[in-house]
């Protein structure tokens, strides 16, 4: 099977973001980078596949040249080559302009299969993964839980489990040559070991410029910190009074019962 | 034809010595790697101390220890004695009538009756009480070797009473010389073989306790996945094991009833070489499931009165599981939290930026501060630890002491090198390494004794030398010269100190910590050590790794309980601790344990406490 | 005209629905709003929003609509929008219309801006703020392109008793769309609820946990009270399992299950480490503790100091209400 993942490169987790001069991305500089946290499961997933029905497992992403550490990283954990759409200008752009980018680059290796994660870390839109599938002419399934691989015309059939609300899944039947989204926290992420990343110093990574250019759809107008800062609350009051109060931020604030 | 036959059988035993030793030797040599020879008059003293004046096998037990003392001193002197005997018997020349044998066959009778007592006390030790750190079976080979022992001893004082040329004479003699011949062919393919190698390996042994060189990348050195792989300390090690159990008898996992034994570490090593099974995983030699259970306290090492480094054999191992992914599940956890947040925990860095300025705490600048404050993982995310550090801050104040701290500090990478993944700690550690240089401190002072470890020792392989202190050595220094007024007012209370691992029996720290707790509470304190204290603790359990693995499955009880247990048996109703990773596991056993009210303070903590409570000077 | 595309499963309509009519509502000030209905024999799903203060409500109405598939539902719409040409198409952000959401901007060409929580109309063309980095950041984002753009509503933000309900129904009509079901390339198989022979509080929503403060094992109905009152699970810290009042599997902390739920609610516990990063990943933690020094509150988003033996029963109190 030929498995491609898509991974993003995006700024570490826990680091507070820190604008641009402009005030509509986050500045570059000083900043630590990791893999798209999702993106990690669905790497984790294909490395999974490629485990059980053999073949090969690429990674591609668009990005200005420090993409390549996550490209290693993937490599270390066990992929076999990597693709690096390389563009300064990207790593801020919408879904559409990213798809284009690595549609254009990843049509002509024909994969069995293409993976992302759910969605990314630093926008969050969601989109990606599906556009490309769109883009490409491929069925796709979004918040894949598990996937299974059976032979079948044309080049296999696929079963993903797809997550619903509440509690709730959903098995899918589809043909293979298809896209899906990765759910995280499906699987236990191996960590590159050591001969992995020796093993990655050897391994392929192609860079190309982007061929397909798309339009961008989303312009981010304004960035900021939103007003509710992440303060502990502490409710005062007699029990029933606190208690009350509680509730009453809980179902209209947090929003959560 | 007496001559004859003595050579015949010289040639014969002493051949059959000198073959096996010689296997052996090959099996040394040809292990990887070279002896270290640094801190060579370190290692001389240590030669003197441990082999010589024999303190370390007297100190862990006086009685045995004095018995094996006296064997051991005994064989010492008998050298002479033995060498003339068998230059006469080899027919090459006899000096049995000079007039400085006969003087130096008077002085060794003492010597003789030494051993005698020494060596019958011994075997009735072995055969007839049959402690357990012995083993279970009776070692015929420990008996016949002690009779030999006795034998020699026996037939030396019994030739003051013999006519050398009569039968009976002859009879002792040649029984005294066969014994030792019968002795010479055995020793080799018992734990005896000490006799030859074990000053060898008290030299070789490195002068830090658990050394773990790092692993050369460029070299492709991926740690020991084979017994091939064991280097020459580790196979002369296996061949030096007296047995004695001493080891077995320390260990915190082997107390709390686990399968970890490091007498059997070093045995199973010493199959598999004379087995030549060079090609058998040490991940299948010695049980992957034991390998997890070592909390790299030390007291193996430290307590092995041959030399032996039972450490890096056990860290040895694990690196090269870890290099093929064969970690434990909850090891890959924290080993991704170090990999993206660069501490164990996993938390977010504004955690630590929370702390930093809520409790007022500067960016470390050579130029106005004296000393850095390494805060550590538990320093930077602990709640309850920020605690103790608060105090740490309160008291460095107080004494006018100007301190800061690094704006970025990443786990210095202890709990990746000690349970294997080294690609993660030069990771951690060089990154730590340039902050370090870059912020220029001339003295770190840190709570956590594990980081004392790392940044004083391990970051040295790096080239980085800088001097770290734990706050109790600090602290006690910067309290030395106040005294106290007067006596504190408040209730009597029974105190006692949990010794950490790291900070009493590898840095040797006892005293300071002592020190302030006895300084400030007049008589209002009744201070009880606990069993295992100062530089041999029984370990809180949570190093090596062990903090997150704490899962019921596991034979026996938790180190933690057992230590706990030991603790509440002080009868002391408060606990005093002085490393986050203690504090932690031991307030755990606490909440775990049936009712009680041990309160668990730390020493920053207890010190910060009562020194306000007191007017001072 | 902005257009709301109404979402259902098994014959019932999603409320989340009616906070997107409420959204589009809030954008159209004033203008028509529509709403579209896809599936097959939708007809009373098609009534029940009909109740909405809105020009109309369109029914798409295919048997090969049922059940839904991203192939299905994006021909469907494509048709609609091609045909009542709006302005804005409204989704709320359900796990469906992420499924199918992307695909159809994808086909129309035209942006999509998901996960909004707040809508600036300001001048001509509407601003939409949504998180961004984890919910550190917020931004206003602005559709480019031509008609339509596409949004979906974050649940929650936008209140579906706000929605305006018409004085009268409104119309409803089919609109004719053409399935080809050869071409829909998904086969699936009903929707069904995970059998939950052991306690997974990994997959929990809300989690009420106890810690030492509880006391004894048989004050546990206190929190077993408060825990059905939310329609949590019910978790402990270490000792509570050490000690047997609780079964192994409830444990959350390093030796125990991690978990993320959206509300984490931590009674009696101090917040010993072990404990935190199995839950620090809560989206909203809430502790109740006497010890106002406890570490617990160092994470939680809400705290109340006190005891929980009488704070818990007001809140089931005022849960009821």
């Amino acid at each position: 099977m030929k498995i491609a993942v898509c991974i993003k490169q995006v700024q570490s987790r826990d680091s507070q973001p820190r604008l641009d001069d402009a005030k509509t991305w986050v500045r570059d500089q000083d900043a630590a980078f990791e893999m798209n946290e999702p993106d990690a499961y669905a790497l984790e997933e294909a490395l999974r596949l490629k485990e059980k029905h053999g073949g090969e497992v690429v990674v591609c992403s668009a990005g200005p040249a420090r993409v390549a550490q996550v490209l290693r990283e993937a490599l270390a954990r066990g992929a076999d080559r990597a693709l690096h759409v390389q563009s300064d200008t990207i790593a801020s752009a919408d879904a559409f302009v990213v798809a284009a980018a690595l549609g254009g680059a990843m049509k002509s290796e024909n994969f069995d299969l293409i993976l992302t994660g759910l969605q990314s870390d630093d926008q969050g839109f969601g989109q990606t993964g599906v556009v490309l599938a769109e883009r490409l002419g491929l069925p796709h399934a979004t918040i894949i839980m598990d996937v299974q691989v059976s032979p079948g015309p044309p080049g296999g059939v696929l079963r993903v489990k797809r997550e619903l609300e509440a509690g709730w899944f959903q098995w899918v039947g589809m043909p293979l040559p298809a896209v899906l989204t990765i759910q995280s926290g499906i699987n236990q992420l191996r960590y590159a070991t050591l001969k992995g990343i020796m093993a990655a110093k050897k391994k392929e990574i192609r860079v190309a410029a982007p061929e397909a250019v798309a339009a961008s759809k989303q312009r981010i107008v304004a960035l900021y910190a939103p007003e509710k800062s992440k303060k502990t609350q502490l409710i005062a009051g007699s029990p029933a009074e606190a208690a009350k109060e509680l509730v009453r931020k809980l179902r209209e604030e947090a929003r959560v019962i | 034809m007496q001559t004859l036959a003595f050579w015949v059988l010289f040639v014969a035993f002493v051949g059959a010595f000198a073959a096996q030793v010689a296997t052996r030797v090959r099996l040394i040599a040809a292990a990887p790697g070279a002896f270290a020879l640094d801190d060579l008059g370190g290692r001389v003293q240590r030669f003197l101390i441990d082999v010589v004046f024999q303190v370390r096998t007297i100190r862990e037990r006086p009685v045995v220890g004095l018995a094996h003392a006296f064997v051991f001193w005994g064989f010492v002197a008998f050298a002479g004695y033995t060498t003339v005997e068998f230059l006469r018997g080899l027919g090459l020349v006899d000096l049995t009538e000079t007039r400085w044998f006969f003087a130096y066959r008077i002085i060794l009778v003492p010597f003789a009756s030494a051993v005698l007592a020494g060596i019958l006390f011994l075997l009735v030790r072995r055969a007839i009480f049959r402690p357990a750190t012995l083993g279970k079976t009776l070692s015929i080979e420990s008996i016949v070797i002690a009779l030999f022992i006795a034998t020699l001893m026996a037939t030396f004082l019994l030739a003051f009473n013999l006519e050398e040329a009569s039968l009976a004479g002859r009879m002792n003699w040649w029984a005294h010389m066969l014994v030792i011949l019968a002795f010479l062919a055995l020793i080799p393919a018992s734990k005896h073989l000490h006799l030859v190698l074990s000053p060898v390996t008290v030299f070789l042994k490195s002068p830090e306790l658990g050394r773990i060189p790092n692993l050369d990348f460029e070299k492709e050195e991926i740690g020991l996945e084979t017994v091939k792989d064991l280097p020459k300390k580790a196979a002369l090690d296996a061949f030096t094991c007296v047995e004695c159990g001493r080891c077995q008898v320390n260990c915190p996992a082997f107390g709390a009833g686990k399968e970890l034994n490091p007498k059997t570490i070093i045995l199973q090593t010493q199959e598999a070489l004379l087995a030549g099974e060079r090609d058998r995983k040490l991940g299948d030699l010695y049980s992957e499931k034991v390998l997890w259970q070592c909390t790299t306290c030390g007291a193996c090492e430290n307590q092995c009165p041959v030399g032996i480094e039972h450490t890096p054999i056990i860290i040895g191992a694990r690196r090269g599981l870890v290099s093929n992914g064969e970690a434990p599940e909850y090891l890959g956890s924290m080993y991704n939290n170090l990999e993206r947040r660069r501490n164990i925990w996993g938390l977010g860095y504004d955690q630590r930026q929370k702390f930093v300025t809520s409790a007022a705490l500067e960016t470390f600048d050579p130029s106005r501060h004296d000393v850095l404050i390494w805060l550590g993982c538990a320093g930077a995310f602990e709640a309850d630890y920020q605690k103790s550090m608060r105090s740490l801050f309160d008291i460095l104040r107080a004494r006018n002491v100007r301190f800061g701290v690094l704006s970025k500090e990443q786990c210095t990478g202890d709990p990746a090198k000690r349970t294997g993944n080294e690609y993660m700690f030069q990771e951690l550690a060089t990154s730590n390494i340039d902050d370090l240089k870059a912020a220029g401190p001339k003295k770190i002072v840190t709570s956590c004794p594990h980081c004392v470890k790392t940044i004083g020792e391990d970051y040295r392989r790096f080239g980085y030398e800088v001097e770290i202190v734990h706050s109790s050595v600090f602290v006690a220094g910067l309290m030395r010269d106040v005294r106290p007024a007067s006596a504190p007012a408040g209730a009597h209370e029974t105190v006692t100190f949990h010794d950490p691992c790291y900070l009493g029996r590898y840095a040797g720290t006892v005293d300071e910590p002592r020190e302030l707790l006895t300084k400030f509470v007049g008589g209002s304190v009744d201070f009880k050590e606990p069993v295992r204290n100062r530089e041999n603790p029984f370990c809180c359990g949570a190093g090596g790794g062990l903090l997150f693995a704490d899962k019921e499955e596991e034979p026996g009880s938790r180190i933690s309980d057992v230590r706990f247990r030991q603790l509440q048996d002080t009868g002391a109703g408060t606990v005093v601790t002085a490393c986050p990773f203690c504090s932690i596991m031991l307030k755990g056993a606490q909440t775990s344990a049936p009712a009680n009210n041990v309160q668990f303070v730390d020493l920053m903590t207890f010190v910060n406490n009562r020194r306000r409570d007191v007017t001072i000077e | 005209m902005i257009l709301v595309v109404a979402e259902h499963r098994g014959g019932k309509l999603n409320r989340a629905t009616w906070e997107a009519i409420a959204a589009a509502q809030q954008l159209a000030a004033g203008q028509a709003v529509a709403i579209a209905v896809v599936g097959s024999n939708v007809g009373s799903i098609a009534a029940d929003v009909a109740a909405a203060q809105v020009q109309e409500v369109v029914t798409l109405d295919n048997a090969a609509l049922e059940p839904y598939t991203p192939d299905g539902f994006t021909a469907a719409l494509q048709q609609a929008i091609d045909q009542l040409k709006p302005a804005v198409v409204i989704l709320p952000h359900t796990y469906q219309t992420r499924d199918f959401a992307p695909k159809l901007a994808a086909r129309l060409d035209r942006a999509l801006v998901t996960d909004v929580t707040a809508i600036k109309a300001t001048g001509g063309s509407a601003i939409f703020v949504r998180p961004m980095f984890q919910g550190k950041l917020s931004a206003d984002v602005s559709p480019q392109g031509p008609a339509p753009h596409i949004v979906t509503v974050q649940i929650g933000s936008f209140r579906a008793d706000a929605a305006a309900k018409g004085a009268s129904p409104a119309p409803v009509r089919a609109l004719a769309v053409t399935i080809d079901s050869a071409a829909i390339r998904q086969k699936p198989e009903p929707p069904f609820q995970e059998a939950r022979q052991a306690v997974d509080l990994s997959q929990a929503e809300r989690i009420v946990s106890v810690g030492r403060g509880i006391k004894e094992a048989d004050k546990l109905p206190v929190a077993q009270g408060l825990a059905a009152a939310l329609h949590a699970e019910l978790a402990a810290s270490r000792p509570i399992c050490d000690a047997g009042w609780l079964p192994m599997e409830r444990q959350v902390g390093s030796s125990g299950q991690t978990v993320a739920p959206k509300l984490y609610l931590a009674l009696g516990i101090s917040g010993a480490i072990q404990h935190l990063v199995g839950m620090k990943g809560s989206q909203t933690i809430v502790a109740i503790n006497k010890d106002p020094d406890a570490p617990i509150f160092e994470v939680a988003d809400y705290g109340i100091v006190g005891d929980l033996f009488e704070i818990v029963p007001a809140m089931i109190e005022a849960l009821k209400a």
